[in-house]
């Protein structure tokens, strides 16, 4: 709830009435500090942030979440002094925005920037210790021929054994005391249902223990090379020999069968001299890699020019088409002598208002070259090959995206139009210009200083539009017999894709540091965007 | 210019004639009536794929674009079956989680924009397009460090983890600051600081101002963010699949997302009727938004 | 969720403290009975949560019987459903944040992943094994190991609208096109491809050739050798482009449209699943399962596909998750309500024999001879190569059938050895 009250808290105050004239006018005395309705309203509001705050460092110290402690006092800080300081103006209407911003999208993009670092992926999806838990519970082979032994989980003192009956006659072991007959016990139907000096476990109790009987491993005579008994359903036990085993002194993996060390390397695996690894592997820091693979993979540097130029093409095209349709109907509908304006406008953001998703599968039906409904029915019978020419499909993933993105420049230009001063407007048509030439000399650049860091944002969301690229044409048609599956209309962050998860192994250590490496070029072209757009700004 | 509150003009539209006569034959058709024209034949181009789905929507078996011949078979199972695949629970799940968002957006946006509009501060440029430039890293992978976070955020505050609608909306509220914020501050550069300035000497407050004058003279574009926010959180499955696990929890994305999942099996028909059903609250919020985005008080005055 | 924990544990507590009454009270005589009698007779064995993720394709033939298991053992089972989509990467991911599930429900297909990754924990059957078909049995081995238990086993097959061909004499696939052209519909068999290619559907014709994707050794399990290269394959990629020359396989004719050919009428024959079927006698239609005759000599075997059920390396609940996946899921019973709901071959021989469903019966005895869909964790890479070159070849965008199919095994070998 904390949060939520930040966002209330935004303005710094609820609305008020319009200030009373019997307030001091003007007399410099600030007005942060005339104790009123709203200042009272911003005290209780921040005083329950501190308490929430507070709350979260008290319970982020007993799961030991220490990140999310340092966090919580800085904002703790931050936001007294924000609020009760008179210097922080602009602070007060930024802080509950660059709060959300600074969690949820500045932490997102630098944990991929740490993974980036990392062989994270299919094969190293964990911490070291898992590695070793799986690759020895991997490793253990029951006996061949060895017999299935109806289980009885007994106690002692709290340490747990099995009981089993072999040849008529009940035996006990645990983890440190090799499986050993009891006298006095009995047994039916093969399993033992009592245990002097030893409590049977009830199933309530075997609920309560069952990672530790699990793991229990109950030796089945002196010779570790025998086996060792254990279960995986606290009924039923088989004999086990586990052929790795792990020395946490050296920190290696034997194999027992035939000898062999696997010692961990830098990669994140337990490698024999040989070089064979064990899977899985684990996690672990492999600095630059990533990126200089980017560089130096012949996959990627392949068709990398050709897809690049097209994902510029793309990105571009798809701005500069959406937006000058979007305007188009935008001043064609803000004619107020048009009967039905609202219907129009309406319908005119159905394709806005369907889940995009579902509009690429559909085009992608209607497209379909020998069955679609824009071959078939609009066109008569032709073969046009709309998703299948390398050419066309470039031009029908245009298109697509053109109905998909025109709503939102329409949108937006509708409300950009609305707020060009009537004034401008009159006075200029007083001066005896024509309509188009008021369009062009005055509304338009109006409506650019407020559209244009839109069409660098918009350009910037098209160049890493996968979704659309995905779902429409899936990248296709493909190249043929380019090592990875990448076609002529794959987009860079798609050709990612293909790389880094389609191949079924999935690298996020490479995906991320490829993901970073497109920001960059993203995030330059739009920097340089938003400086020219400066300028439309000063105009 | 020096322009006060009290002398904000009426509604007006940016490029309307001045003279609203009624225009008839040859004028109004190179005036008035093309644009018809051009609003019928967009008609047709935006809803076209749609009849399939509608068509899809009423028929009980069948497929998505299996064929050409649409409304073959008209039938409302699809929609009267909406209800046992909990898709109400969805909708609702929806409406909360975008409608919140929306406003929260707008609130946070338009807090943001002021603060880049009325205030000179060290490194307001370069924050502002800090900003733009922060939301366009590319998502694919978020979700990786999305669910962590989400998990580690759930072990301080329940509230704010995973399978929760309030985490999802927080996480939607972490774009509230970005291009919708720079769509509000050129507007709020429109509206002239003398208005600011006046109010000031009759000793309101920054918070009043913001408050009772500029945020009534932006609401179109206080509509259309809200808008805007809304659908792209109504549309959003990528990020709330991460974070919401349970079909009970689902928005109407992630539960239409759900059935499409596997193209094998995939209901289409219940899917298509899903969709149809969807389309309906973003539309109505347009038409109801549509009297403040157009036609909504305009500034009335230059910039500046 | 938040609020329900809470809730539980008051419910828990209540059924605590009603269960004491109740035994309380039976001593004092049977002059008052409760009403809770009835539940504390059969008072639960075992007590706890076991969570199952289970997706949406499967989760309807799951959920009687998890009610049925929460019955028997008071074990309570917490069914998340789960977007097919998603639920493996997300299986990968969260099992090692602790956040996963006990038990997923799956297809043997996803092995090796989980392997690879260290998130499954291997099942022993003991003697039940013996009671499964060996390919179920096999399919969720990995490296020697099994780590599913299988309870249904899907292929694909032929399929025959009766009403436009009674009967099927074809041995060979080109008399099966001359017989499917005899009915004088729009198409005589129809197989779904689409933009990627589906090598699934073709594969029973690959294997006429004798070109399977991997070589098998002599226990049935797949070597890391390709199978598909060489004279046969390149025989195969030939055959593609004949069958694609004379428009008896188009390219553009993807799922959704070989469904609904086959459901309007127009094609007497098409190659595909169960998971279609249920739709074809919905509509009414009268149909008959047959195997896919050979194309290239050799008999015709599609994949099988089995659907089982993982536990996780990092389960909470061991002992209930394998009181449920070994020895609930494994019993007759249990197996026959699974192929009731869900209307696919059961794993158990026990149950397999049970079932008379002709459509079933059909299938079965086309995938007899079938082997499992290898799950190495490149099959990813694998599935899209194949896809991709066979399109292009039945399409002519690959002008050298052979020469594609050679440059496709080419690239299957890079991505088999590139990742070891």
């Amino acid at each position: 709830m904390s949060q939520q009250t930040v966002v209330t808290d935004s303005a710094g105050a609820p609305p008020e009435p319009p200030p009373s004239r019997s307030r001091p006018r003007g007399d410099g005395i600030s007005h942060a500090r005339n104790y009123g309705r709203g200042f009272w309203v911003k005290v209780i509001l921040v005083a329950l942030i501190d308490a929430g705050a507070v709350y979260g460092i008290l319970s982020a110290v007993a799961v030991s979440q220490w990140g999310i402690v340092a966090f919580l006092v800085v904002v703790l800080l931050v936001v007294n002094w924000v609020y009760f300081s008179k210097r922080a103006l602009p602070g007060k209407y930024l802080f509950p925005g660059l709060v959300f911003l600074f969690v949820y999208v500045i932490f997102t993009a630098c944990y991929t920037g740490y993974i980036a670092f990392t062989n994270y992926g299919d094969g190293h999806n964990s911490t070291q210790a898992d590695a070793i838990a799986a690759i020895q519970i991997q490793n253990e082979q029951r006996v061949e021929g060895s017999a299935a032994y109806p289980i009885t989980i007994v106690s002692q003192d709290g340490e747990l054994g099995f009981a089993v009956v072999q040849d008529g006659q009940v035996e006990v072991g645990t983890a440190e005391q090799p499986l050993e007959a009891v006298d006095g016990a009995t047994a039916s139907d093969d399993k033992a249902t009592e245990v002097p000096g030893w409590d049977v476990l009830n199933f309530a109790a075997i609920a309560q223990q069952q990672e530790a009987i699990v793991s229990l491993r109950v030796p089945v005579s002196d010779d570790p090379a025998d086996g060792s008994l254990r279960t995986q359903d606290g009924s039923t036990g088989y004999i086990y020999q586990s052929t790795m085993s792990y020395d946490p002194a050296a920190g290696t993996m034997t194999d027992s069968a035939t000898g062999t060390v696997y010692t961990p390397d830098d990669r994140g695996s337990f490698r024999a001299p040989d070089g064979t690894a064990l899977t899985p592997g684990w996690k672990v820091n492999v600095g630059f890699e990533n990126f200089t693979r980017a560089f130096t993979d012949s996959r990627i540097s392949g068709p990398f020019i050709s897809i690049l130029i097209w994902t510029f093409v793309f990105a571009i095209l798809s701005v500069l088409t959406t937006f000058a349709l979007g305007l188009f109907l935008a001043v064609v509908f803000n004619d107020p002598r048009i009967r039905g304006r609202k219907i129009y406008r309406s319908l005119l953001i159905l394709p806005y208002a369907f889940p995009g998703f579902l509009a690429a599968l559909v085009w992608k039906g209607m497209l379909n070259p020998d069955f679609g409904f824009i071959n078939e029915t609009l066109l008569g019978g032709a073969n046009i090959p709309w998703l299948t020419d390398p050419t066309l499909a470039k031009v029908s993933v245009l298109l697509v995206n053109l109905w998909l993105g025109f709503p939102y420049m329409f949108l937006v230009c509708t409300g950009a139009l609305q707020s060009i001063p009537g004034d401008v407007l009159e006075s200029a048509r007083m001066d005896g210009a024509s309509a188009a030439r008021v369009q062009r000399s005055i509304v338009f650049p109006l409506l650019m200083v407020s559209v244009a860091p839109l069409l660098v944002s918009s350009f910037a969301f098209n160049f890493n539009n996968f979704s659309l690229i995905y779902m429409l044409t899936g990248g296709g048609p493909n190249f043929e017999g380019t090592p990875i599956i990448v076609g002529h209309t794959d987009i860079l962050i798609s050709m990612v894709y293909s790389v880094a998860f389609e191949s079924g192994v999935k690298q996020y250590g490479f995906a991320s540091a490829l993901s970073i490496l497109i920001f960059i070029i993203v995030g330059v072209i739009s920097w340089w965007g938003f400086r020219r757009t400066r300028r439309l700004e000063e105009l | 210019m020096v322009t006060t509150a009290s002398e904000v003009r009426p509604p007006k539209s940016a490029n309307s004639n001045a003279n609203h006569t009624a225009v008839t034959g040859m004028r109004w058709w190179r005036e008035v009536g093309w644009r018809h024209i051009v609003g019928i034949v967009m008609i047709i181009v935006c809803v076209l794929p749609l009849l399939y789905v509608l068509s899809a929507s009423l028929n009980p078996g069948g497929t998505l674009t299996g064929s050409n011949q649409l409304f073959r078979e008209i039938s409302f199972d699809n929609y009267s079956n909406l209800a046992e695949r909990g898709f109400w629970t969805w909708a609702r799940n929806s409406l909360i989680v975008c409608t919140v968002t929306a406003v929260g957006t707008v609130l946070m946006g338009a807090a943001a924009a002021y603060a880049f509009s009325r205030f000179r501060f060290k490194g307001r440029r370069g924050s502002l397009t800090g900003l733009l430039l922060a939301q366009m890293f590319p998502q694919t992978l978020a979700f990786v460090a999305i669910f962590l976070l989400l998990l580690s955020l759930g072990e301080v505050f329940p509230s704010l983890g995973l399978n929760s609608l309030l985490g999802l909306i927080c996480v939607y509220l972490g774009g509230a600051l970005g291009v919708n914020t720079f769509l509000m501050y050129g507007f709020f550069n429109t509206v002239p600081r003398e208005l600011d300035e006046a109010a000031k000497i009759d000793g309101a407050t920054h918070a009043q101002i913001f408050w009772t004058i500029i945020l009534r003279l932006v609401t179109p574009i206080l509509a259309v963010v809200g808008l805007l926010s809304f659908v792209s959180a109504f549309g959003d499955f990528l990020v709330a699949k991460v974070v919401l696990q349970r079909p009970e929890q689902y928005t109407v994305a992630v539960g239409l997302y759900s059935w499409a999942s596997d193209e094998r099996t995939a209901p289409w028909g219940l899917f298509a009727a899903g969709a149809v059903v969807a389309a309906i609250p973003v539309i109505l919020l347009f038409m109801f938004l549509q009297r403040y985005i157009v036609g909504g008080l305009t500034s009335g005055s230059v910039k500046g | 969720m938040r609020r329900s924990i809470p809730v539980v544990a008051a419910a828990l507590g209540l059924a605590l403290t009603m269960s004491a009454c109740s035994s309380g009270g039976s001593n004092e005589g049977d002059a008052t009975p409760k009403p809770t009698t009835a539940e504390t007779t059969s008072a639960p064995a075992l007590s706890g949560t076991l969570t199952m993720w289970v997706d949406e394709t499967r989760i309807d033939v799951m959920k009687p019987i998890v009610q049925e298991f929460q019955d028997e053992t008071g074990i309570k089972v917490d069914l998340v459903q789960k977007v097919s989509g998603d639920i493996r990467t997300d299986f990968v991911s969260q099992v090692p944040t602790g956040q996963g599930p006990d038990v997923v429900i799956g297809a043997h297909d996803w092995t090796g992943e989980f392997v690879n990754n260290g998130v499954v924990a291997p099942i022993e059957l003991g003697d039940k094994a013996s009671g499964f078909a060996s390919s179920a049995i096999q399919a969720f081995t990995y490296d020697g190991k099994l780590y599913g238990s299988p309870y249904a086993i899907e292929n694909i097959a032929l399929v025959r609208n009766n009403k436009l061909l009674p009967e099927t004499k074809a041995n060979t696939f080109d008399d099966l096109i001359t017989e499917g052209k005899s009915a004088d519909k729009k198409y005589s068999v129809v197989i779904q491809q689409g933009d990627a290619g589906d090598a699934y559907h073709l594969y029973p014709l690959q294997t006429s050739f004798d070109a399977p994707i991997f070589k098998q050794a002599a226990d049935g399990s797949y070597t890391n050798e390709l199978g598909l290269g060489g004279e046969n394959g390149e025989n195969f990629a030939k055959y593609l482009a004949k069958l694609g020359k004379e428009k008896v396989l188009i390219a553009t004719i993807d799922g959704e449209k070989a469904k609904q050919a086959f459901l309007d009428g127009e094609t007497p024959y098409i190659v595909t699943g169960p998971w279609n079927t249920t739709a074809f006698t919905e509509a009414g239609m009268d149909i008959s399962v047959l195997p896919v005759p050979s194309a290239g000599g050799s008999e015709a075997k599609p994949f099988v596909g089995v659907q089982g059920a993982f536990i996780s390396a990092k389960s909470k609940n061991p002992l209930l998750a394998n009181e449920f996946v070994t020895n609930f899921l494994t019993t007759e019973k249990v197996q026959t309500e699974l192929y009731k709901a869900g209307g696919r071959l059961p794993a158990l021989t026990a149950s397999a024999d049970k079932v008379d469903d002709a459509v079933l019966k059909g299938f079965n005895e086309a995938g007899a001879t079938g082997a499992p869909m290898p799950s190495i964790p490149e099959m990813g890479a694998m599935w899209a190569f194949w896809g991709t070159t066979e399109v292009q070849i039945i399409s002519g965008q690959a002008k050298d059938p052979v020469k594609a199919w050679d440059k496709m095994v080419t690239n299957m070998q890079d991505a088999v050895d590139g990742t070891k």
